[in-house]
């Protein structure tokens, strides 16, 4: 199967968002679809399935002429759009998530409990996938909700996939899974388009890129002949840096230090201390209990036994209102979920944290906070336009840049950042790790909890990493490589010289 | 072209304008219905006035307790259980000032002005009391908030009317004026109560911290606690200020009839609470609501009445009118909210 976008145009209101792009996917390869957040990825994306008309441009299938005026035209022509929020019912069991909306029958009308169950196991078996049927969809980690959405869409005989951001979420064991996945499907003829910010993942899976910057294509070609350093420079359109970031450090006062701190079976006796001006880089796969360990410092989870000292005097941190006046600084993972208050504006995000500096018997000094977050504005360079208007209005990286906004107005003295460059693009990300190289200058602790080595490794002085809720090794300098910091997260561990044993 | 581009942006952005051009076609069309056959202005004014005064005051204790219903929606939650506290504050303000032999206190010896403030100031804690009470098992015991107020909502109800059976508790005369006082031939006192609340509960929603934790925290709960807002603290206020806003409509209630049916009374006020919220753009799922708002959608609902009344619309079809307009104003905020 051929599909053909030609010229495609599409504004919403004043805003062109793509100005004559034309793109092609075939049956059997796995096409990267790249650029920044904004760029019109998602918009060409959801013109293929359906959910947007495109102002003009044509959209031809095998060289057939179609309009797709709703997703189930689309769907008809043979492409699935396994979108980022993915669509799986959580309190429903596998193989009834895999007939949502086309459930089976039997002959009396009732559904066909026994047949979908089946049908369901085949498809399994067809692309070696292990999993019971009959398992409820809750259950399951994130890479087989995924793994779930493909075979959902091949049992609907889809000749192309769209897969928007597949491995955001993932931890790399994950990620492995998804791509045999994808590799089976390219074995079967099955066309991909794999949208994504991880660029080495791209390099590892695909055999075509096309990139997209303001809305026009501005690279294509053949994966194997480029880098994740061109893939970059094309998407923001100049050259990205991925050298180390570490610097000259002076080190502080310890202003940290935990001892022995347990919490049921989430993480078990975790030690270690934090220095002024020093960056540390927590990681691990999922199930890790870094989040957890995190959360509870900044007391939003319980603890049960262990020892927090703050600037050498003990401290029992209750609650996170408790953990803010102690100088405790956290940036939650999922910005969506825990990060952003959509009901309020730009200004009142940044700034809900520190309400009560900027008031006096409960009522808001507005006039006060507005100079304070003019200033962070400049200095973190957020783009936006009236400081009232909508946070969701602002992108990604922007939404980021006002969360973190927020903790800086705190004045912290540990800055906890738990995925601190999660959704968001390249230009922003280095963005951001500037302001934290500059937190860091300022003589306050920072704490990056991150999935993804390479960012631990270009940015922090130290990396700790978890396993199962413990502390499986440490390390600094030569040994900070993607090799060991795997092999740690796996649960090798570290001998005295520094090799490492699985 | 010029307004009508403007009433354009108006209507897309404003989340009031839409409500409050609802509410001035309702008054416009209350207007034309009284009609002007009369013999001058001052007559027509006059009656216009003494029409709207009765709109005002019948609905102010309702109205009041619309408000503190705005915040407990705001914060994702709901309170069922008004009309029972209502009920409970009231009966104990009778209890209080009875002129009786069982008067509490007349046993101890208080009359006349001391004892209405007293009897204010206690009333006022026991609202606060019960509303905190149900704030408390709702964030300590981690109950729906639906689930803890129907609960409160029976509990209160029952209590009340064993204890009150056949006792019947008579108000002196003078604590009428609370709501009876008038100036000049107009009898306002309880719409001064309303508007005075409604604007320092406009005050609190807009410039203070907690106005704006309660938005966090009905928007998202999680979010809100991660930022360092005690998220209990808020959910308990709100509720705890809830009982008394409700205890002050009991007073208001008391003083100006002097009397309750304790069976009856505040039957159904959760509901006429809630529709004026949400006809005032106040949503459901928490996050979002306006006290302003919930003042234009009791007026609205109030002059609706006023209008079936002036048309002679039979008793029992009133409801549905009710209803008509709680879905279709939300049907009218809908389009407001996709942009």
């Amino acid at each position: 199967m051929l599909v053909d976008m030609k010229n495609i145009v599409k504004s919403f209101g004043s805003n062109h968002v793509l100005k004559d792009v034309s793109f092609t996917i075939k049956g059997g390869e796995i096409c990267a679809l790249l650029g920044e957040n904004g760029a019109g990825k998602s918009t060409l994306m959801n013109i293929l399935g359906g959910v947007f008309k495109q102002d003009s441009g044509s959209i031809s299938v095998d060289g057939e002429l179609v309009e797709f005026n709703v997703p189930a035209d689309s769907q008809k022509a043979g492409i699935a759009f396994i979108h980022q929020e993915l669509n799986l019912i959580n309190d429903l069991p596998i193989y009834e998530n895999m007939f949502l909306g086309r459930e089976k029958k039997t002959k009396r009308g009732s559904l066909n409990l026994n047949g979908m169950v089946e049908e369901t196991e085949q498809m399994f078996k067809r692309m070696n996938v292990e999993l019971d049927p009959k398992r409820m969809v809750r259950e399951l980690d994130a890479s087989y909700k995924q793994i779930v959405e493909i075979c959902r869409a091949m049992m609907t005989n889809a000749s192309i996939i769209i897969m928007d951001e597949p491995t955001t979420s993932l931890t790399e064991q994950e990620t492995a899974r998804v791509f045999e996945m994808m590799k089976k499907l390219k074995d079967e003829n099955v066309g991909i388009i794999f949208i994504s910010h991880k660029l080495n993942e791209v390099l590892e899976v695909c055999d075509r890129y096309v990139v997209l910057r303001d809305g026009s294509l501005v690279a294509e070609g053949n994966v194997n002949v480029v880098t994740t350093n061109d893939l970059a420079r094309f998407m923001v359109g100049y050259d990205v840096r991925t050298e180390s970031l570490r610097r000259e450090k002076h080190l502080g006062e310890e202003i940290i230090r935990v001892e022995d701190l347990s919490s049921n079976s989430r993480f078990r006796d975790i030690s270690f201390s934090i220095r002024a001006g020093e960056i540390v880089g927590v990681t691990g796969l999922l199930g890790d209990g870094r989040s957890e360990l995190f959360q509870a410092i900044f007391g939003a989870e319980p603890v049960t036994s262990g020892k927090i000292f703050l600037n050498g005097d003990q401290v029992k941190i209750r609650s996170t209102t408790q953990a803010i006046v102690e100088g405790i600084a956290y940036l939650p993972r999922n910005r969506k979920e825990n990060g952003i208050i959509k009901d309020l504006n730009i200004i009142e995000n940044a700034s809900i944290v520190t309400w009560s500096r900027f008031s006096k018997r409960g009522v808001i000094n507005s006039r006060k906070h507005e100079a304070v977050y003019e200033e962070q504005r400049k200095s973190l360079r957020i783009k936006m336009d009236k400081h009232t208007d909508r946070i969701t209005s602002l992108s990604g990286g922007n939404q980021q840049k006002v969360v973190l906004a927020k903790w800086l107005a705190a004045n912290p003295k540990l800055l906890i950042l738990d995925n601190p460059t999660q959704g968001v693009d390249v230009g922003a990300k280095e963005d951001i790790y500037d302001i934290i190289l500059k937190l860091a200058d300022e003589d306050i602790a920072i704490v990056v909890l991150s999935s993804e080595a390479q960012e631990i490794i270009r940015l922090c002085d130290r990396a700790i990493v978890m396993y199962h809720g413990v502390i499986q090794g440490e390390m600094a300098g030569e040994l900070m490589n993607e090799h060991t910091i795997m092999n740690l997260a796996t649960g090798g561990v570290l001998t005295k010289e520094g090799r490492e044993i699985h | 072209m010029k307004f009508l581009t403007w009433f354009k942006t108006k209507w897309k952005n404003e989340p009031l304008f839409s409500t409050a051009i609802a509410l001035i076609i309702m008054i416009i069309l209350q207007t034309f219905v009284l009609g002007f056959d009369y013999d001058s202005f001052g007559s027509w004014f006059e009656s216009w006035t003494n029409n709207w005064i009765n709109i005002l005051r019948n609905n102010a204790g309702i109205g009041i307790i619309a408000l503190g219903m705005t915040f407990v929606i705001m914060t994702g939650g709901i309170d069922l259980a008004v009309g029972s506290t209502l009920v409970a504050t009231g009966a104990f303000t009778m209890i209080l000032l009875d002129t009786g032999t069982k008067g509490i206190l007349g046993m101890l010896g208080m009359t006349g002005i001391p004892a209405f403030i007293l009897t204010i100031i206690i009333v006022l804690i026991l609202g606060y009391l019960l509303g905190a009470l149900i704030g408390v098992t709702i964030t300590k015991g981690n109950v729906p908030p639906f689930i803890v107020t129907l609960g409160a909502m029976l509990i209160f109800r029952s209590v009340t009317q064993h204890f009150m059976q056949g006792y019947n508790p008579k108000v002196p005369m003078e604590f009428l004026e609370i709501a009876s006082f008038r100036f000049g031939n107009y009898m306002i006192m309880p719409i001064i109560y309303w508007a005075v609340i409604a604007y320092i509960l406009y005050y609190v929603s807009k410039r203070t911290t907690f106005g704006r934790q309660i938005i966090a925290v009905g928007s998202n709960e999680r979010a809100a606690k991660l930022s360092g807002v005690n998220v209990n603290k808020v959910k308990l206020r709100v509720y705890a200020l809830m009982g008394l806003l409700v205890s002050i409509a009991a007073i208001i209630q008391v003083s100006r009839v002097g009397s309750m049916d304790f069976s009856n009374a505040g039957r159904g006020m959760e509901m006429d609470a809630i529709a004026a919220a949400v006809v005032g753009g106040t949503s459901m799922a928490g996050g979002r609501g306006f006290i302003l708002g919930t003042v234009y959608g009791m007026l609205i609902i109030a002059v609706m009445n006023n209008l079936l009344n002036l048309f002679g619309v039979p008793p029992f079809l009133r409801e549905a009118f009710k209803g008509l307009i709680v879905i279709g104003a939300v049907l009218l905020q809908r389009k407001e909210k996709t942009s």
